[in-house]
């Protein structure tokens, strides 16, 4: 069977249809930064299949390679973050931080 | 490699290299003077300084920066320095200068002042993201540019590790941030594997010749207006906004509510601009591409927000939180001047942000003030400010007038240019709607002035002393409030000056 | 008094004031009040002037020519770019026989205010610098001729009152005044949308031939500065004139204020100082009926024309409605409020006659209401100051008691019902002859009489119940008039007397104008389809 670009976005679609679940459904803040991820992933899935199949030379890799990094930078602080909110709330439950009143 | 074009191309960013430099720069000051850090406020200072002069030279200077000429034909680049973004980059930078007395200010800031280093460093990210953010004109320099403003702000809501709402406030900013620019990305790349490019001015050209689907269109709009709304905190992206206003530290939160939804404008007005809109009609309508009906979108949106934003602000006991609704609302009315789609709406966008620049900040300044005496941001402590502190109550009541938008304040030019833009495009039913927000508006500013004025305090409330440079201060950000309430000709000749974006 | 801004003078001097009160020392107190005083004083001193200089010959109402003392100048100017025109705002300040009247009576009142002030104590730098910025927000409202002053002058006495009432009321002063500032805020915005829709509709022509769209009231009344396809233009035919002419009236209507709208009013009076219902019956509420003389009658004639009965309607049911409500009152204060909102009723009935007596007698009707109600409201002022409590039926026997005060009492009670020789009986007799004659509302004119007869009803049994009958042992103390108060008094004695047999005085100021007006409402704006509605 021949890999076309649409298995490339099935595949994009599930990722970000997985992420959006998980931020939508986990309590767990990591579980939440995982979904998060899936959605980067997803779109850097559509840009490298995009730019392979649609013949846009070689823009989507460098994209891709560019949204890589920043959801590293991203990770980075938002581990640290979560870090921070252990050391105070002792769970990183997102529904149980909840000081913030309406 | 094109060397004479990439000169020409660094020259047009200079101020961005300033800020970059700077940032480095206090970095290392940082790690040098690792006692005394009362230097960094004054470097920060002397680099906005610098910025500063060159954005206004940017007002006239304008050109595209970065083109990719090898690749494309087209001789339009990822940086569009114009008059707009120089308007927007200018508010950037005063209401950074305004952070900065602030933060020297701030009680919250001073407590943790080892790390002020960090502090102003993470600042001057904020500014680098912000400023790219208001001349981006490429799809993947916006995201970078966004993510960079978003990082750096998650860090700084909860920078001050004293309370635990800091903490909570960065996790809440970070969460629906990170989730909102994801919806972005996958927004972008849908526009690429449509188009086969970021960039905005190629993007226009391929939409007005080619046949596309305008369901996946619309989804990929919305998704990217998804990552611009949570910027400008509209609705439905709004809901981090009362819990990190409330949260972050004071200056912050000013911060937040001014300079980085500046830069959302923006990046909104531009995106529509350059990637929808063909040509300008002789009385300044945009004619935008009928692929994606940004202006229903919009007019819902912004009286969604501002209705929104009113009705919630009416319940809150927290100043800061009351503000927060309040600088939803103010995103709302200001949405509904770029929902009219033509330079009238832009032009009173701008005229509406440089007046809200000085009223937001300053109410914010006198609440901080008031916070760092009494600790308290509970409006149901002022009462009886007015009279143990009749200044700083004057001036309260005078920032809040101007929010409410009444004459002579500068609030009233703000609402009065925007509803002669909604008038003049017929937009009568829309504008009553604003106006009728505006009377609900009152209410809840009316309800501090009440708590300062007309309610006896039932304990005995300190008096918050002024000390001199904060009064002069405070009379610096009074000055224009009033002062262009009578005299507002000059503002709006500026502003209609930098409505023009290039592109077209 | 050619090139003399005596008009700009008459507006600011209150600001003065207010910033010489500022910079004084919140010990200071008898500066601070001498220097209010001072402010209306000067104020007053200046309108006289200007009444004794004023040419009664002169019409005013549409052409900028014949009007008096104006001062005119280029306030706002932003060149135009090639899609949106030159924005041009005029300061444009200026009388005529209708604003005239309400000049004197601004300055006539708030130095009576003034004078009432002056036993406040709480915060007295805040008072008076509030109550002399409100003195120049009335006095901007009656004297701008370019709508976009007006609306700034018109919302700019909101604020002071809000805090006139709110810090120094009485017990419900929170709810009253938020009330008053919601009701008038929500006002403004119809005046506001139809401000800007005018603004598209009319241009003027500058002396250079360019077409710029203006604020400028004069422009807005002439035909030909129409553009064709406004949203207020009368050539277009879709246009919205009906629409915003009701809206336009219900803006003023709440500050008149008008039934339905009127809820606000006894609130109001009841919660504040003495010296501020003064001012607010005194001179706020003729800010509504100017309004609609100056504004919406000669820039929608049409439309005037079209729904004068209706007006004329509301103007009975306030008159009958008012009285009603007052003849149950045993609030004092409250009585006289709702009275204000009977008499304000002869003022809208006055106006919709569209003829000469009826629109006299209305604009007499907004002075003569202007000085007796300010009066009624210093006479509760003087017994809730001695005694504390305004309840009707707490009195009675006051008249021995109080003789010389009682004197007082009786000419302004007189006043209030329209007896003759005293000046609310002329108003009176020319609103309803004016009315008479116009056929469509005569019938309404015949029930809106039943109004004098409620009138006097309420007036004499309130009379009755304070100062006849046994004296009640409680009040066996209290003092007559003391000196501050004759000189509240004597002042408005003489002008209810004064105009009450000599009406001419008033009259011929503004005759000439309301001829104008009249002439220029009955034959502006004809054959024009009503659009829209």
């Amino acid at each position: 069977m021949q890999v076309e670009l649409t298995h490339f976005l099935v595949v994009s679609t599930l990722l970000f249809s997985m992420g959006v679940f998980a931020i939508v459904t986990r309590k767990n803040a990591i579980l939440v930064l995982m979904g998060i991820e899936l959605m980067l992933n997803a779109a850097n899935i559509n840009f490298v299949a995009f730019s392979k199949f649609g013949g846009f030379g070689l823009s989507g890799q460098v994209i891709a390679l560019f949204v890589i990094i920043l959801a590293a930078a991203e990770a980075a602080i938002a581990l640290a973050i979560v870090l921070n909110i252990y050391k105070t709330f002792s769970n990183v439950n997102v529904d149980e931080i909840n000081n913030l009143k309406e | 490699m094109n060397y004479e074009n990439l000169y020409s191309s660094l020259s047009l960013i200079q101020p961005e290299i300033t800020i970059s430099v700077f940032l480095l720069l206090i970095v290392v000051a940082d790690l040098i003077f690792d006692k005394n850090k009362a230097l960094i406020p004054f470097l920060a200072l002397a680099g906005l300084i610098i910025a500063s002069v060159q954005v206004i030279l940017q007002v006239t200077n304008t050109g595209y920066a970065f083109p990719f000429s090898d690749v494309y034909l087209s001789r339009k680049g990822m940086v569009t320095v114009d008059a707009f973004g120089a308007f927007f980059k200018l508010i950037i930078i005063i209401s950074s200068f305004i952070l900065v007395y602030f933060s020297y200010v701030s009680d919250e800031i001073k407590k943790s002042e080892k790390n002020l280093g960090e502090y102003y460093a993470l600042i001057f990210g904020m500014i680098l993201g912000m400023f790219f953010l208001s001349s981006a004109s490429d799809l993947i320099l916006i995201y970078v540019a966004l993510e960079l403003l978003s990082l750096s702000s998650y860090v700084l809501a909860g920078f001050s590790k004293l309370r635990t709402r800091n903490s909570e406030a960065s996790l809440k900013y970070l969460i629906y941030g990170a989730t909102s620019s994801g919806l972005m990305l996958f927004g972008i790349s849908i526009f690429y594997g449509l188009s086969g490019t970021t960039n905005l001015y190629e993007i226009n050209t391929f939409l007005a010749s080619h046949q596309i689907n305008h369901l996946t269109l619309s989804f990929a709009s919305i998704l990217i207006f998804a990552g611009i709304g949570y910027k400008i905190s509209s609705v439905p992206f709004h809901f981090w906004t009362p819990d990190v206003y409330e949260g972050a530290p004071i200056s912050i939160t000013a911060y937040l509510s001014v300079a980085s939804k500046a830069a959302g404008f923006a990046l909104l007005v531009r995106f529509i601009k350059s990637a929808f809109v063909t040509s300008d009609d002789s009385l300044g309508y945009w004619e935008i591409l009928s692929v994606f009906d940004w202006h229903s979108l919009l007019i819902l949106v912004s009286i969604l927000t501002m209705t929104l934003g009113n009705l919630t602000a009416l319940w809150q006991n927290n100043i800061k939180r009351m503000l927060a609704y309040s600088s939803i609302a103010h995103a709302g009315y200001m949405l509904l001047g770029v929902a009219v789609l033509s330079n009238q709406g832009l032009v009173a966008v701008l005229i509406y942000f440089f007046f809200y620049l000085f009223m937001n900040l300053g109410a914010f300044f006198i609440v901080m003030l008031i916070a760092n005496k009494t600790g308290s941001e509970e409006i149901d402590d002022y009462n009886g400010l007015g009279y143990t502190s009749p200044f700083l109550g004057v001036a309260l009541t005078l920032f809040m007038v101007a929010l409410i938008g009444l004459p002579p304040t500068a609030g009233f030019i703000g609402k009065l240019y925007l509803f002669i833009a909604l008038v003049d495009a017929q937009m009568i039913t829309v504008a009553i709607i604003a106006l009728l927000n505006t009377v609900i508006a009152l209410y809840y500013y009316i309800r501090v002035l009440k708590h300062m004025f007309l309610t006896k305090s039932t304990v005995e409330t300190q008096t918050v002393s002024v000390i001199r440079p904060n009064i002069i201060f405070i009379i610096f950000m009074l000055a224009p409030v009033l002062i262009f309430g009578v005299y507002f000709g000059p503002v709006v000749d500026f502003a209609k000056r930098c409505v023009q974006i290039l592109g077209l | 008094m050619e090139g003399f801004p005596i008009i700009s003078l008459i507006t600011f001097i209150p600001v003065i004031g207010m910033l010489v009160i500022l910079f004084l020392p919140k010990e200071k107190v008898q500066n601070i009040k001498i220097t209010a005083l001072a402010a209306t004083l000067i104020q007053l001193v200046l309108s006289v002037i200007l009444m004794a200089n004023y040419n009664y010959s002169a019409g005013g109402i549409f052409e900028e020519s014949s009007f008096q003392f104006i001062d005119k100048f280029r306030w706002i100017n932003i060149e135009g770019l090639s899609w949106i025109g030159t924005v041009k705002i005029d300061y444009f300040m200026g009388v005529d026989g209708i604003s005239m009247p309400m000049v004197l009576l601004t300055s006539i009142i708030s130095v009576i205010a003034c004078i009432s002030s002056w036993n406040i104590s709480k915060s007295l730098k805040g008072y008076f610098a509030l109550f002399l910025l409100l003195d120049t927000g009335m006095m901007g409202v009656f004297v701008s001729l370019d709508f976009f002053l007006f609306y700034v002058f018109w919302e700019l006495m909101l604020l002071p009152m809000y805090f006139l009432i709110g810090i120094w009321g009485g017990p419900r002063k929170e709810y009253a005044a938020i009330k008053f500032f919601l009701y008038t805020l929500l006002g403004s915005i119809f005046i506001l949308i139809v401000m800007l829709g005018l603004y598209f509709s009319a241009m003027e022509i500058l002396p250079d031939g360019q077409r710029v769209f203006t604020f400028n009231i004069l422009t807005m009344m002439d035909q030909s500065n129409y553009t064709q396809d406004g949203i207020l233009s009368p050539f277009n035919p879709n246009n919205w004139r009906m629409l915003a002419y009701i809206a336009l009236f219900i803006g003023f209507a709440i500050k008149i204020p008008m039934f339905p709208f009127h809820t606000w009013l006894p609130d109001a009076h009841v919660e504040a100082p003495t010296p501020i219902s003064v001012i607010l019956a005194g001179v706020l509420l003729k800010m509504g009926t100017y309004g609609i003389l100056r504004i919406s009658y000669p820039i929608f004639p049409d439309i005037t024309r079209e729904l004068a009965w209706y007006i004329a309607l509301f103007g009975a049911v306030n008159i009958i409605y008012g009285a009603f409500v007052a003849l149950a009152q045993k609030d004092f204060k409250k009585l006289i409020a709702y009275s204000s909102v009977s008499h304000m009723g002869y003022v809208l009935l006055g106006m919709a006659s569209l003829t000469t007596a009826g629109i006299n007698g209305a604009i007499l009707q907004m002075f003569n209401h202007g000085t007796i109600t300010a009066m009624l409201f210093l006479i509760v002022g003087v017994v809730y100051d001695r005694a504390h409590t305004r309840g009707l039926n707490d009195f009675g026997g006051l008249a021995s008691q109080m003789p010389v005060y009682t004197g007082f009492v009786t000419v302004a009670f007189f006043a209030a019902i329209g007896l003759p020789s005293l000046s609310g009986f002329i108003s009176e007799a020319l609103v309803f002859i004016g009315a008479f004659h116009v056929e469509s509302i005569r019938v309404i004119t015949i029930i809106s009489t039943l109004g004098i007869l409620l009138g006097a009803g309420y007036m004499l049994w309130a009379m009755q119940r304070v100062f006849f009958g046994k004296l009640n042992e409680k009040w066996s103390g209290l003092q007559d008039l003391e000196m501050r108060e004759y000189i509240m008094f004597i002042p408005l004695t003489i002008i209810i007397i004064l105009l009450g047999v000599y009406p001419s005085l008033m009259l011929d100021v503004m005759n000439t104008s309301v001829n104008t007006l009249v002439d220029f409402v009955s034959t502006n704006f004809t054959n024009i389809s009503l659009g829209g509605l």
